[in-house]
């Protein structure tokens, strides 16, 4: 979704119910594929069907291929308004399923549970300021909550490095988006993302949300205590 | 002839409480239950996957039925099912496999096959809650099913693969099910399920529906069973103000290191853990807490588990079941680098069980001199037994009738391996 589009969106509050539970081992439901989008060579967007998925924004799914055991949780990168779900991936080293999905075939089937998780937008904070700090493809949840609510005052920390991996960040306002790089100076702030906020102490009155590998958040915590920061002001999503 | 009937439960508090309605359904039908040491004409196993140990009690226990009585019926059932359902029903000695969605019409099943009549498993209703009401229970307790299943996904944990998603029961359903067995004579209710902090029927969440129970007429008393420190908040704490509520939880901890709880995928860190302690303990300050600890995640460091330790000795949980951890097939642990050897597991779920036992001791020693109202499981060789709101055993001297409760003064601890408080009768049975 484009910016455009999603501010028509007004702050919409998705009924999400208590589901089903799994049945009798039965098969995933199969969604399918309409678009894979290259960001880098070994990063992407694949887009499927919705089937009507209800989530919130910041939640995640769990992907594979069909007939494989192997799923991978993966944060939905589309907006809650999207008619398709898309999720960001970066190919692992020796992955198993990453690679795999990467060679899928417009038309062919994917295999997906979900959505899962509790990494989304605290309702009765909407008004207040929120940080969003991710690194590398951590910044696919923000993406989907920055989409889904356009009225939101947010900033995005996303530590890459390089701005190479700064995945469509045209898609945020300029002054909201924040590109930390650790290995070029073309990023508005050369450093991680630990540097930057050691540099630009968080206000206490801001909501922050921290999406990436465990040791990032670990240290970003850290140094919000350091700054006395209301630790329950930070939610964290870890990725693996 | 009266078939017998035999049952054994591996594993929770939720499988006790789906084999105790088990257990009425063939009671109320006239079979004879029997202990699971005896020879049975069916045995029905209720099992448990959440750990390798949970696996090998559960296929040790088939065996047993299996070679107690040749031709009589077994019957599997629980998780262990849902995680390997191809491999049970290849052994060939398991009459019926049946998984957890349609545990609650195992009865149909083999009251089928005594009168001559083979169904398939896949036959049977399914339902989560569709139980009978345990008048027969096992238990002096009434464990009531509120939820099943589990959206967490800790990182661990094999539960959301074979409990599935989270779904919660119906409030009219929780309350019908607590009013008819306060009206069977219960005093205790347990509320149960697989993480049932995060309870949500409609508009109600899990602290709106106890609000609800407490509404209830009745003599009985509520205990919360194992219970994540996620989805309450203040309102949760003030609600054990209430006379009828338990002052213990089992809350759950797993680990002391933050850096753990995050690798596993917790939904808190120990600062909120911490504080929600805190909370209960400046309100109720012999509030009683027991926990679960896994030692040995992959990657655990020694400065982790210190960490473990000294929050375990901090917070003084008076019981810690502790778990060595064990790979489970399919979680996103078992692809996580760093998996310790079981050496290193063994020797720090022995440190962990040592400071437990001493939290153990100093609790129970904490209760002397206070009163305790015990509900009366059990009067054996001049002895009344039961349990203490706070969920410590208790031991009084001379004859009370079961399933009452009794004001007792806390006089001391017993000198067996297992201390229990000695109470002194202070008032008449309360009921």
């Amino acid at each position: 979704m484009k910016k455009n589009q999603a501010a028509k969106y007004s702050l919409l509050k998705p009924n999400i119910k208590s589901l089903s539970p799994v049945s009798d081992l039965m098969p995933l439901p199969v969604y399918r594929l309409h678009e894979i989008r290259d960001l880098t060579p070994t990063s992407y967007i694949m887009r499927f069907d919705r089937n009507n998925m209800e989530f919130k924004a910041g939640q995640h799914i769990t992907l594979g291929l069909p007939g494989n055991n192997q799923l991978r949780e993966y944060s939905i990168y589309s907006t809650e308004h999207d008619p398709y779900l898309e999720v960001l991936i970066k190919e692992v080293e020796k992955g198993m399923v990453s690679k795999s999905l990467h060679k899928c075939r417009l038309g062919d089937f994917l295999s997906v549970d979900g959505p899962f998780g509790f990494f989304t937008l605290d309702e009765n904070n909407l008004g207040k300021k929120n940080l969003f700090i991710g690194t590398g493809t951590g910044i696919a949840p923000f993406h989907s909550m920055a989409g889904s609510y356009p009225a939101l005052d947010y900033s995005i920390l996303h530590g890459v490095r390089t701005t190479d991996e700064t995945y469509e960040s045209s898609f945020y306002p300029t002054e909201r988006y924040i590109s930390c790089t650790s290995r070029d100076d073309k990023g508005k702030f050369k450093g991680r993302v630990t540097d930057y906020i050691r540099k630009n102490p968080v206000g206490s009155e801001t909501i922050v949300y921290l999406c990436g590998n465990v040791e990032m958040i670990y240290e970003v915590y850290d140094i919000l205590v350091s700054q006395h920061f209301p630790v329950d002001q930070i939610k964290t999503e870890v990725y693996f | 002839m009266v078939k017998k009937v035999a049952f054994k439960t591996l594993g929770c508090r939720l499988n006790q409480f789906e084999t105790d309605a088990l257990a009425t359904d063939f009671y109320n039908a006239g079979y004879k239950i029997v202990p699971f040491t005896e020879k049975a004409d069916a045995y029905i196993i209720n099992t448990c996957t959440v750990t390798n140990t949970s696996d090998h009690k559960s296929k040790y226990t088939i065996s047993q039925a299996i070679r107690r009585n040749a031709g009589s019926v077994v019957v599997v059932t629980g998780c262990m099912v849902n995680n390997q359902k191809e491999l049970l029903e290849q052994r060939g000695d398991i009459t019926y496999v049946v998984e957890n969605n349609r545990k609650s019409s195992l009865f149909s099943l083999v009251d089928a096959h005594f009168k001559g009549e083979i169904l398939h498993p896949s036959d049977l209703k399914q339902s989560l809650f569709d139980f009978t009401v345990a008048e027969k229970g096992f238990h002096t307790r009434s464990m009531i099913k509120i939820q099943d299943g589990c959206n967490n996904f800790c990182t661990y944990c094999i539960v959301p693969m074979v409990r599935g998603r989270a779904s919660s029961r119906p409030v009219e359903d929780v309350l019908q099910n607590i009013r008819q067995v306060v009206s069977f004579g219960y005093k205790e209710v347990v509320l149960t399920g697989v993480n049932i902090s995060r309870y949500e029927y409609q508009d109600t969440g899990f602290e709106d529906l106890i609000e609800k129970i407490l509404e209830l007429e009745g003599d009985f008393r509520v205990r919360i069973s194992s219970i994540e420190p996620e989805g309450f908040g203040d309102k949760f704490i003030k609600l054990f103000a209430h006379p009828k509520m338990c002052p213990h939880l089992h809350l759950c901890l797993q680990s002391g290191s933050d850096r753990v709880l995050m690798q596993m995928r917790r939904q808190y860190n120990l600062h909120q853990y911490l504080n929600l302690i805190e909370g209960f303990r400046s309100n109720y300050p012999d509030f009683n807490f027991t926990t679960d600890i896994i030692v040995g995640f992959p990657g655990e460091t020694d400065e982790d588990f210190n960490q473990t330790c000294k929050v375990v000795k901090e917070v003084g949980f008076s019981h810690v079941h502790t778990f060595k951890y064990s790979v489970r097939k399919g979680t996103r642990a078992e692809r996580m680098p760093g998996h310790l050897p079981e050496k290193i597991k063994h020797e720090r779920s022995q440190i962990i069980r040592d400071i437990a036992e001493e939290n153990k001791l100093h609790y129970r020693q904490s209760l002397v001199g206070k009163q305790q109202t015990v509900l009366i499981e059990k009067v054996q060789k001049g002895f009344a037994r039961g349990y203490g709101e706070h969920y410590v055993p208790v031991k009084i001297s001379g004859e009370m009738p079961k399933n009452t409760f009794n004001t007792v003064t806390i006089k001391g601890l017993s000198d067996e391996s297992d201390p229990q408080l000695i109470g002194q009768k202070t008032s008449k049975s309360a009921s």
